[in-house]
């Protein structure tokens, strides 16, 4: 089947999807495509070989922005979501200073320092954070209308639309940004570090840019979700959210771009849905770790390994027979 | 059905609309919100995860009182009698999780009337009530504020009733006269630390040391403890700190040698407490929450029905599980139960007027539906709350006290220390 007529089938199936679920299920798909652009958006930090434990709050960062721009700047929403996306970026940008004089361990432990302290300061000064308490009321997105499509945001339907669409452009742009040359360099940045550096490669900003890029749509995700549920606070972007977002990544497998996704979604089923329906709502979290130790166990290449091996066969039996030459 | 919603928008009747809607196309048994004969409820708490000790003996208690209303003959409304049925939804105490249980429970089960215990999940579900008009019950009337009118908080009154247990302190021990305090830099702990406050400076006991509030993510609490009892205060207040932290805490108190007197709200799960530490260390540590085989709970005054009888059918079936939320949910069930027969309905906007026709039925004595000065609207029922010590290893109520009584002699201070804390409700953001 020509690729086109794949990516169309694959798109009229998101558009339907929604239509098939419960009410509840619809709730739990806007969470999911939220979660989608987190995830996708922390793999490109990976990609430079650094794993954070900061992403989380950095997603409260955007939250937070776009909250605050709305309630206290009256900022219209969707611009306040882009904003947030670039204010997250800029505290991404002034969090390298200290974090890029460190690598590996030392980085993750300093990334979770920092995360600590931006959660700090949201507690400490109630005005404008809203303290432990946090932010409510926050402006949702407000209603339009397309002719043929009436947005009610309150719907899970209408912002999964919405939200589907941001994540798709942000997708896109991650994407590209991963096949192009700065891509290219942030793989040897990880994998060649000193040989990037010899060819004349500043390592650094080069860390520092993949980190503002990931952290401005881990913002833009955090955005999402806080114009959608209307509250958000510090607890909401502790280490137990990292904690997920570390085993989607984990579980799914970093070497392509789908495999964090793929961990994501696989996961968010099985624990919100599945479990859920089965009636182990309260067994979640230990089942939960045991989903998570076998795939370890048997699956060390994450998710993504199984669609590779899949793909590949497909892709030897459609190979042109190598004959010996002539 | 959803395009029609869509187009229409949302409105409470095409909620009810839909909802009957997706139960009978999934072939559930309650296609309305009170069909068959049948009456379901939600339960929409967190039942795993830090904060589940306040969610689940409290939906084991709501099974226990349900077996006990059915095989009583069910809930008699105008048009015949109802068993009761829990739904439950973990909502893992995030908001967003809440915000779906809520979709789910009223717009899937067909529930008339969903418990919560509130706090940090209530903003998120707080669209979804506006929206349906769904009546939902709060164990924390910091939640309520003049835009929640379907949100009642009619079992407690966290944090006000705390100062039951320093009045009483006050009055039967005038010796202590120095108090230090610590909490959980959260939603749950800084009204309560605003409210020990009140009643501290209320009677007349110093504050040695600014209230030490810690992250909730506090694993070591040996450090907090050195610097709490370095000032060899007469109280340790432990304000309303989760069990989690209640647990560690005493037991540094213990290891680091500390004899004084301790006051929290809850003390849940005590019997561990006093093995990890000593029935001697333990004797006389105050907090709020009775267990129900106490004598003192068979008076006329208790609206609870047969607590002995619930207390010893929740410890055969969940050995060492009792808590502070044990009865908590199970009595705002005994007062949604005495108004959905009094209105003959099982319709929230029925049920909700009912209820607040006059004295409500509080576990502990008849009480009034008040909290405009702190809460902005009269939706929380307060009246008397037991103070509860350690004696002899087994926790024992040693008087009841009025709320209305302290807060009509020291309201101010209370109004005071709450404004200093942000935690008023024209101050919550």
């Amino acid at each position: 089947m020509p690729k086109f007529l794949i990516w169309i089938a694959a798109l009229a199936a998101l558009i339907a999807l929604p239509h098939g679920l419960s009410f509840s299920q619809q709730e739990i798909l806007v969470f999911l495509t939220i979660n989608v652009l987190l995830v996708a958006s922390y793999r490109l930090l990976t990609l430079t070989g650094e794993w954070s434990l900061g992403h989380v709050v950095i997603m409260g960062v955007g939250a937070y922005s776009s909250a605050l721009l709305t309630k206290k700047l009256g900022v219209y929403v969707p611009i306040s979501m882009l904003l947030g996306g670039v204010i997250a970026a800029l505290i991404a940008v002034l969090l390298s200073f200290p974090l890029f004089r460190m690598k590996g361990f030392y980085f993750l432990i300093g990334s979770f320092a920092a995360g600590e302290i931006i959660r700090l300061l949201w507690k400490r000064f109630r005005d404008p954070f809203g303290g432990a308490k946090g932010i409510k009321g926050i402006d949702p997105m407000p209603d339009f209308s397309v002719g043929f499509y009436q947005f009610d945001f309150f719907e899970p339907t209408s912002y999964y639309y919405f939200a589907g669409i941001i994540v798709a452009v942000c997708l896109w742009i991650l994407w590209r940004i991963e096949k192009s040359p700065v891509g290219l360099t942030f793989h040897a940045v990880h994998w060649q570090d000193k040989l990037a550096q010899a060819s004349g490669v500043n390592v650094r900003a080069y860390r520092t840019l993949a980190f503002a890029i990931a952290s401005g749509f881990a913002g833009i995700s955090g955005a999402l979700l806080a114009h959608y549920i209307g509250t958000i606070n510090p607890n909401a972007f502790d280490i137990d959210l990292m904690v997920y977002v570390l085993t989607w990544a984990i579980v799914g497998g970093t070497a392509t771009f789908y495999g964090p996704i793929l961990g994501c979604v696989v996961l968010t089923v099985i624990n919100e849905i599945v479990l859920r329906e089965l009636g182990l709502e309260q067994m979640r979290p230990l089942i939960y770790g045991a989903i998570m130790i076998l795939s370890i166990l048997f699956l060390p290449n994450g998710l993504e390994s199984i669609v590779q091996k899949f793909t590949k066969r497909r892709a030897a039996e459609g190979a042109p027979e190598r004959r010996p030459a002539e | 059905m959803i395009s029609k919603i869509v187009k229409s928008g949302l409105t409470r009747r095409t909620f009810l609309k839909s909802t009957a809607v997706t139960a009978m196309s999934a072939g559930l048994p309650a296609a309305s919100l009170a069909a068959g004969n049948t009456i379901r409820i939600g339960f929409l708490a967190p039942l795993t995860g830090a904060v589940a000790a306040w969610g689940k003996p409290g939906l084991d208690g709501c099974q226990i009182w349900a077996e006990r209303v059915n095989a009583a003959g069910g809930i008699k409304l105008g048009d015949g009698s109802y068993d009761v049925e829990f739904v439950s939804y973990d909502n893992e105490y995030d908001p967003a999780k809440a915000r779906t249980g809520a979709t789910k429970l009223i717009r899937e089960d067909g529930v008339s009337f969903i418990m919560m215990l509130g706090g940090d999940t209530w903003p998120g579900v707080q669209p979804v009530a506006d929206k349906t008009g769904m009546l939902f019950s709060t164990l924390l009337p910091s939640d309520l504020s003049p835009d929640t009118n379907t949100l009642i908080a009619p079992a407690e009154v966290h944090p006000i009733y705390n100062v039951t247990g320093v009045e009483w302190l006050a009055e039967n021990k005038p010796e202590l006269k120095t108090a230090v305090m610590c909490a959980q830099d959260d939603a749950l702990g800084l009204p309560s630390v605003a409210t020990y406050l009140a009643a501290f400076e209320a009677a007349g006991i110093e504050m040695l040391d600014a209230p030490l509030l810690f992250d909730p993510a506090t694993t070591d609490f040996a450090p907090v403890v050195t610097r709490l009892i370095s000032k060899s205060p007469d109280i340790v207040c432990l304000d309303t700190c989760y069990s989690d932290y209640v647990h560690p805490i005493a037991e540094q108190l213990f290891q680091q040698g500390f004899t004084g007197q301790i006051i929290s709200c809850t003390a849940d799960f005590y019997d561990q407490m006093i093995a990890k530490t000593s029935e001697e260390f333990m004797e006389g540590f105050v907090f709020q929450f009775p267990d129900f085989d106490d004598p003192a709970l068979n008076g006329d005054n208790i609206n609870f029905t047969d607590p002995n009888g619930f207390y010893e059918a929740f410890n055969t079936r969940h050995p060492g599980q009792w808590g502070a939320v044990s009865w908590e949910y199970a009595s705002i069930m005994d007062l949604w139960k005495a108004a959905a027969e009094k209105a003959g309905s099982a319709s929230p906007d029925a049920v909700a007027a009912a209820m607040k026709e006059g004295k409500g039925k509080h576990a502990f004595g008849d009480a009034d539906w008040w909290g405009t000065e702190l809460f902005g609207i009269d939706n929380a029922l307060v009246g008397d709350w037991p103070v509860v010590a350690i004696e002899s290893g087994k926790a024992r109520i040693k008087d009841f006290r009025s709320i209305p009584d302290w807060y009509a002699k020291h309201g101010d201070l209370l109004i005071k220390h709450m404004q200093a804390y942000d935690q008023m409700w024209n101050q919550r953001s």
